[in-house]
């Protein structure tokens, strides 16, 4: 049994009595332990599927099972990270670690959440900033504390819908590089179960281990992508292989016929 | 900061300024109200002088010496105008000197005064705002209620709460009770309007973010939508302290039998301008420190904002 089964999943919506199709049969699974990216181009649905994984939308047609289990609405055996406004602005860094601790961890003592929180403020590098607001942050650092929470929760699977998409190119990767760290561990912890939302494919390639590609118009899995590079991986000695290269422009050509027949084009040459 | 930039100031020279006005011979025997300017004016550039030697900031030591700049310039003319010159009626315009020794003579009376009207305003207000936060909360945030809500309380809300008082004083047993019934009348309705409004502009992706940590309903009304809401909530409590003052010593010059607006009304009326004027001022006084205060409880509840 897979950790996560998304089978059938269907979304229709009625705007202005024209009903529209977000997501057409879209049926994957991800393994625990798993790292997978879904990547597509605006209008694919991609967030749309990630919202019903984190439960608050639901599908019209098909359902999302979780441990054989079918999501009923939001539970804390997830954690998400969110593009934007993941953060309470009225709380610190600290507080809002610790806020997320609490609603997975009732029972543990406040002194104890505070630890908990300063560690993985410490390990996304925020040594510094855990007594200031989010407005006193820049957005990757605000994305840091956002992940430092989502890490503490200590939920089984996480789902991140382009959080990365509003950092400049630099902190990027810079935080690339910090989440696949944290991701990959020392081998010692059990891996989390990561669904990760995203249109930048160099991304997808560096931090997953199957990449579901979508198209649009209606959303629909076009096809599913293993990754086929081993593990720890370092971006700089990656890109220079010819592997990569070849797996790239693989990826680029599938993601680009989707956008020439959306814009009626035969095909793009890259 | 240099001597010069600290000491050497325009307020200071309007000081020297009003020290010297005052050796000019009264108009009349008016002798004793010298003294009382003079003690005011000194009592005052003591705080400047400890102020221009402190302060770290010369914008902020600029803003409170142009303020007291205008004072020293009023007190001149104001002297001037009529101990001095005898230019104004001296029964409508007194000397500062007047008022000052009217203001040390009442100072019983007018403390009894204040505690009496902040008394109500408090009472009025905290209760008003305490029933209608939650109120708001719970309001705003059931959608369907709310809506119907938001025109229940705009047509009460129009209603100025001064014409309720007539119907307050048949149906309450004291006049302490009306002032706080309309207090409570004149801050419910921004307040509440004000939270409601709030609550309905969350950002959707603030809960979004609250829902996905699997809050429970209390967690996500008190620790999520009552923050978020606080600026707004805010803007409806300031509205209603504002309103708060006007109503009741307004209401206080119909019925009262003590406060500051009777302090005014009970004066004005025996023609004694003296004591209006220390009555105002007293007021004015009032009405900035709680301002004061308040706004200090709001930038530190807000503090998170940019």
């Amino acid at each position: 049994m897979s950790k996560i089964e998304i089978q059938n999943l269907t979304v229709d919506y009625v705007e202005r009595n024209k009903s529209f199709t977000a997501l057409k049969d879209v049926s994957f699974s991800v393994e625990a332990g798993e790292f997978v990216s879904v990547i597509g181009s605006s209008g694919c649905g991609k967030s749309t599927l990630l919202s019903i994984l984190e439960g608050i939308n639901f599908p019209t047609g098909g359902q999302i099972l979780i441990d054989g289990e079918p999501i009923k609405g939001t539970g804390s055996d997830r954690g998400v990270v969110f593009q934007h406004y993941s953060l309470f602005p009225w709380m610190t860094a600290r507080k809002n670690v610790a806020f997320g601790i609490k609603q997975v961890k009732k029972k543990i003592s406040k002194e104890e959440r505070f630890r908990i929180a300063d560690q993985f403020l410490d390990k996304v590098g925020l040594e510094d900033f855990k007594n200031k607001y989010p407005s006193q942050l820049s957005g990757g650092m605000q994305q840091r504390v956002a992940i430092a929470r989502a890490l503490a929760m200590d939920t089984d699977i996480l789902l991140m819908d382009e959080p990365f998409g509003a950092i400049d190119a630099k902190n990027r990767t810079i935080l690339q590089e910090l989440l696949l760290k944290l991701w990959e561990g020392d081998g010692k912890q059990e891996k989390k179960t990561v669904v990760f939302v995203t249109h930048d494919i160099d991304e997808a390639i560096l931090l997953s281990d199957k990449i579901v590609m979508m198209a649009t118009n209606p959303g629909r899995v076009s096809k599913e992508i293993e990754v086929p590079f081993k593990r720890p991986r370092v971006r700089a000695e990656l890109v220079q292989t010819k592997e990569y290269g070849v797996f790239r422009n693989e990826l680029l050509s599938l993601f680009y016929s989707d956008i020439a027949s959306k814009i009626g084009g035969d095909e793009v040459v890259l | 900061m240099t001597f010069k930039k600290r000491y050497l100031r325009v307020t200071n020279l309007l000081f020297v300024i009003l020290l010297l006005v005052q050796l000019l011979p009264n108009q009349a025997s008016k002798d004793p109200i010298t003294a009382y300017t003079v003690w005011f004016a000194v009592g005052v550039e003591v705080i400047v002088l400890a102020a221009s030697s402190f302060v770290k900031k010369i914008e902020g030591l600029n803003l409170f010496l142009d303020i007291i700049g205008f004072l020293y310039g009023l007190l001149i003319v104001w002297t001037l105008a009529t101990a001095k010159f005898n230019l104004l009626n001296p029964a409508l315009f007194p000397a500062p000197g007047q008022v000052f020794l009217q203001f040390v003579e009442d100072i019983d009376k007018i403390l009894i005064n204040i505690k009496s009207s902040v008394g109500i305003i408090l009472e009025g207000y905290l209760l008003a705002s305490a029933i209608a936060i939650p109120l708001g909360l719970f309001l705003g945030w059931g959608a369907r209620l709310g809506n119907a809500a938001t025109y229940i309380s705009k047509f009460l809300g129009s209603i100025p709460p001064i014409v309720y008082i007539p119907y307050g004083i048949a149906l309450l047993p004291t006049f302490r009770s009306v002032s706080v019934f309309v207090i409570f009348l004149a801050t419910f309705w921004p307040v509440l309007a004000g939270t409601m409004s709030g609550v309905l502009n969350v950002e959707k992706r603030l809960i979004d973010s609250a829902k996905v940590l699997n809050v429970n309903k209390f967690t996500m009304l008190f620790s999520v939508i009552l923050p978020a809401a606080l600026p707004q909530i805010f803007i409806g409590c300031n509205q209603g302290l504002t309103v708060s003052f006007v109503l009741l010593t307004s209401a206080e010059m119909i019925g009262a039998r003590d406060g500051l607006g009777y302090y005014v009304k009970q004066y004005s009326d025996f023609g004694d301008y003296t004591r209006t004027i220390v009555g105002l001022l007293v007021i004015g006084i009032v009405v900035i420190i709680i301002s004061f205060l308040f706004n200090k409880l709001q930038r530190f509840l807000l503090r998170w904002k940019r």
